[in-house]
């Protein structure tokens, strides 16, 4: 899934990234990617909240958001996060 | 003078509501939700500097409640209607500030609330959403404009807490509604315990 940019969100507290084109997660399978990944996730149905290095949400439309604002660090979740969700595409 | 227990979020609006209560004499304690993990840590962080620069400018201990709100948050999202959880979300905190009130023997609740800032704060939406308690609602900015608030802050030193960089709230929907009915809420909480929400939050609340 393609995350054209990853920038500093509105209140400057975490970064955000948006999938380019728009898309429709399937959550439960998403969910089940990062469990298997050892990822601990809390389901809220209409995102999950993901413990990577960093705190990830992750909405229904695809967009995360990463608790950091140092933008390596934010790229290295990314690049994680992004190999899981095409995980759970492929399922 | 009143006891009254002040609902501080880490923006702009509470720490002026808090410190227009003390100007006046009154014995507040202060009472936040804690949103986490639908926020980070800032908003409590600003919070606690928000209470040391009023503590030291009136010279006095100001107790502070913190309450767990991030479990109703999750309880919230995946059993009732995501357009009106702002709503939802307000009335458990006016629930547990005012259990708080009760145990603190506070007799008015007071906020930062002014008329049309956000979604949540319609007329309408404050109408529903306070519904939910029994005790009186101050809210001393609620005819000011934002400059206003902002210029107060900024005279009392709470300004720059404030803005500084925070993950903002995980759980507002895209579209949430700005007018609601005291029926449709009702008809939402129908599908969850209520008592034991707030039993549970309430329970877990720690006084710094």
């Amino acid at each position: 899934m393609p995350y054209a940019s990853l920038k500093v969100c509105s209140n400057r507290g975490a970064l955000e990234a948006v999938p380019e084109p728009p898309t429709r997660l399937d959550l439960a399978r998403v969910r089940t990617a990062f469990e298997a990944a050892g990822v601990s996730v809390l389901d809220c149905r209409v995102m999950l909240i993901a413990r990577f290095e960093r705190e990830v949400t992750v909405g229904q439309d695809g967009r995360l958001l990463i608790k950091t604002t140092d933008e390596r660090e934010g790229r290295r979740v990314l690049e994680r996060v992004e190999g899981l969700l095409e995980a759970a595409r492929a399922r | 003078m009143a006891r009254g227990v002040v609902l501080m979020s880490g923006g702009i609006d509470s720490p002026v509501t808090l410190y227009l209560m003390l100007r006046q004499g009154h014995d507040v304690v202060a009472v936040h939700l804690d949103n986490r993990p639908f926020t980070d840590d800032s908003p409590l962080e600003k919070i606690l500097d928000h209470l040391r620069v009023l503590e030291a400018r009136f010279d006095r201990k100001v107790p502070m409640y913190v309450v767990p709100h991030g479990p109703t948050q999750v309880t919230l999202m995946r059993n009732t209607d995501r357009h009106v959880g702002c709503v939802l979300c307000r009335r458990f905190m006016w629930r547990a500030a005012e259990r708080v009130a009760i145990r603190e023997n506070a007799t008015f609740l007071a906020t930062g609330e002014a008329l049309g800032q956000v979604a949540s704060q319609t007329l309408s939406n404050m109408r529903t959403a306070t519904a939910s308690v029994g005790l009186p609602i101050v809210r001393p900015l609620v005819g000011l404009d934002k400059q206003e608030i902002e210029a107060i802050a900024r005279e009392i030193g709470t300004y720059a807490i404030s803005t500084r960089p925070g993950v903002c709230c995980q759980a507002v929907p895209d579209r949430p509604a700005t007018r609601t009915s005291l029926l449709q809420i009702q008809r939402e909480e129908d599908r969850i315990d209520v008592e034991q929400i707030l039993d549970d939050c309430v329970r877990r609340a720690v006084v710094m």
